[in-house]
């Protein structure tokens, strides 16, 4: 009796995991979580509208975690918004779409323009007066980043602040979503965030003159200062990744679909056709 | 009629092998314990090894200390272990002192009012809601923290020249050790409420009817029997507050503010609203580290000192419950 029921509480187990595995290929993928909304839009939009055989897994768990994986074989590919290093040896980078490292302020702040210098300045701690920008409020800065977890820090230490550690009275938070909401309660901060988190309540500064805007965004020729691919990552040269991972990428980086979806979930399409 | 059934079959054969699973599942969770303390400390030791005792005393910038250890081992470089911990152990010392010193008194008397002075509807009432919020998840409280407290505080308490004074060395914004301070207070006082008014219903009735036979009044009554019979669970709340306190990360990660600054009680009213970080964000903070080994050993020596400092506190309890038996049932 015993046996029985065991036996059928089994098979009605496999039963439920059937479906998924019927000559489908499932891609497993980890790594940046600044690229996370767009490439799980790409991901969702691929697997419903052009091949349905296909599923992803993709877990967020940074960049830089992410090449390891690539390197040890537990993921197929990996999501990154730093350009390579020495140590992803053995991975190629592909350039994926493209974002914006967007520099926000509190709407009551009247600063419109911040120049890379004065950013560097503020997140150093050399700055700590507005009245130093040229802002009339003439408080003190409050300035909010990532913790060292984010794959944005990586990238705002090597563009702005030359790879030196920010200051001590940086208030590092361990989301993206946290420093924009600091930012929206706070009218003496300054913050940094990608371009899918300027929504209301946030006043986007102009950087050395130019606006961070998706028609801005840009790497070469460089426009928006704080331009960036984000990257996908395959292991050796990316010839032995699997047909349907190929496929996808080529899709993801040319098609018309695609480059909607990218620019839809708040990332800026760098080769698809318009 | 016993000779029918097998000797395996029997009643006695079932009772012994339940004995036994059970046995046997006690024997796993104690093994399981015991790999859980030996892989934190071998997992600890090079830290350890390398800072001795200096590892618990302050010197330099703990954030540029994890920083060097972290890129040492991500850059296959000679491992750096360098590290002292004090701003971060000074740090878990003010706000779970702090927190629980609060919540010690407040749930003292909240729980004197429920057991032996609300209304009966009242204390109905009460019961339930403290149970509850003792059982809210520590993120819903640092949400709150987050969004409510830490901008009220960085808005309308902190004042211009107290941020100007400090300008360039922290910010603050509000995320500050009074922030942390308070809603761990209301996170760990539930909890203490509904151990010591179990404590105080425990009291022996006898012992109170016969205070307040000889004349004395219902406040002394509570003060000097109800409350120092049930002396043991209030040790017992205590220690299982400061348990939860200590290892309390998520919360403390969101709203103490993310520096390895040490606050100073000399400067003043700014006390208060300096941002500090204590061990257990730490770890939650620096997860992302543990692929480098020196900063893996890192954490894992902080780990081991929380779980050092959980254990030695649950004996403390134990200890301080057994002395005060003759008190009282708890």
């Amino acid at each position: 009796m015993r046996t029985k029921t065991l036996a059928i509480a089994a098979i009605s187990l496999l039963g439920l995991a059937a479906p998924a595995s019927a000559g489908a290929v499932t891609l497993i993928g980890s790594g940046s979580v600044a690229a996370q909304p767009v490439l799980q839009a790409l991901f969702a939009t691929y697997s419903k509208q052009v091949n349905k055989k296909v599923h992803f897994v993709y877990t967020p768990n940074g960049g830089n975690a992410g090449v390891k994986d690539v390197q040890n074989g537990t993921s197929q590919f990996a999501g990154q918004a730093r350009t390579p290093l020495p140590s992803d040896a053995g991975t190629t980078y592909i350039k994926f779409f493209l974002d914006g490292l967007c520099l926000d302020v509190n709407p009551k702040n009247p600063l419109s323009n911040i120049t890379i210098q004065q950013t560097h300045d503020i997140y150093r701690g050399l700055i700590t007066n507005w009245s130093q920008v040229g802002s009339s409020l003439g408080t003190t800065i409050d300035p909010v980043g990532r913790d060292t977890n984010g794959g944005t820090y990586n990238f705002f230490l090597q563009a702005v602040l030359n790879n030196e550690p920010p200051a001590s009275n940086v208030n590092a938070l361990t989301a993206d979503g946290l420093v924009v909401n600091a930012v929206k309660q706070d009218p003496n901060a300054i913050g940094y965030a990608g371009l899918a988190w300027q929504k209301k309540g946030l006043k986007t500064l102009k950087v050395n003159g130019v606006p961070c805007a998706a028609k801005k965004i840009s790497v070469e020729p460089l426009k928006y200062p704080l331009s960036r691919y984000i990257f996908l990552v395959l292991p050796g040269d990316g010839s032995t990744s699997p047909k349907a991972l190929l496929k996808f990428i080529d899709w993801a980086r040319r098609s018309k679909l695609a480059g909607t979806v990218i620019s839809k979930a708040g990332g800026v399409p760098a080769f698809n056709k318009k | 009629m016993e000779e029918q059934f097998p000797q395996e079959y029997g009643p006695k054969w079932s009772d012994q092998r339940v004995e036994r699973m059970l046995g046997a599942l006690v024997c796993g969770v104690v093994g399981l314990l015991l790999a859980l303390i030996v892989t934190v400390f071998v997992r600890a030791w090079p830290s350890f090894s390398h800072n001795g005792l200096a590892w618990f005393g302050p010197g330099g910038n703990v954030d540029d200390q994890l920083n060097a250890i972290f890129l040492s081992g991500q850059n296959g470089l000679e491992y750096v272990y360098t590290f002292h911990a004090w701003p971060l152990i000074w740090s878990t010392l003010l706000i779970t002192g702090g927190a629980v010193l609060i919540s010690l008194f407040s749930a003292l008397f909240v729980a004197v009012f429920i057991v032996e002075f609300a209304p009966e509807w009242m204390s109905n009432v009460l019961q339930p809601v403290i149970r509850f919020l003792a059982s809210v998840p520590s993120v819903i409280y640092g949400l709150i923290g987050v969004v409510v407290l830490v901008p009220f505080i960085g808005n309308h308490l902190v004042t211009e020249p107290q941020k100007a004074s400090v300008a360039g060395v922290i910010s603050l914004t509000g995320y500050s050790l009074m922030a942390a301070v308070l809603v761990l207070t209301v996170m760990i006082a539930p909890l203490m409420v509904s151990i010591f008014s179990d404590g105080l219903r425990a009291v022996k009735p006898g012992w109170l009817e016969g205070s307040l036979a000889l004349g004395v009044n219902r406040w002394r009554t509570t003060w000097k029997i109800g409350v120092r019979s049930a002396r043991p669970a209030i040790v017992a709340g205590t220690v299982l507050a400061v348990a939860r306190a200590i290892g309390e990360a998520v919360m403390l990660a969101m709203i103490s503010g993310s520096v390895g600054f040490a606050p100073n009680p000399a400067d003043g009213l700014i006390f208060v609203y300096e941002p500090s970080r204590p061990l257990a964000p730490t770890i939650v903070k620096n997860i992302d580290q543990l692929s480098s080994p020196p900063a893996n050993a890192t954490l894992f020596a902080i780990a081991a000192v929380l779980l050092f400092s959980a254990a030695t506190f649950s004996l403390t309890g134990y200890f301080a419950r057994r002395a005060m038996r003759k008190y009282g049932t708890a």
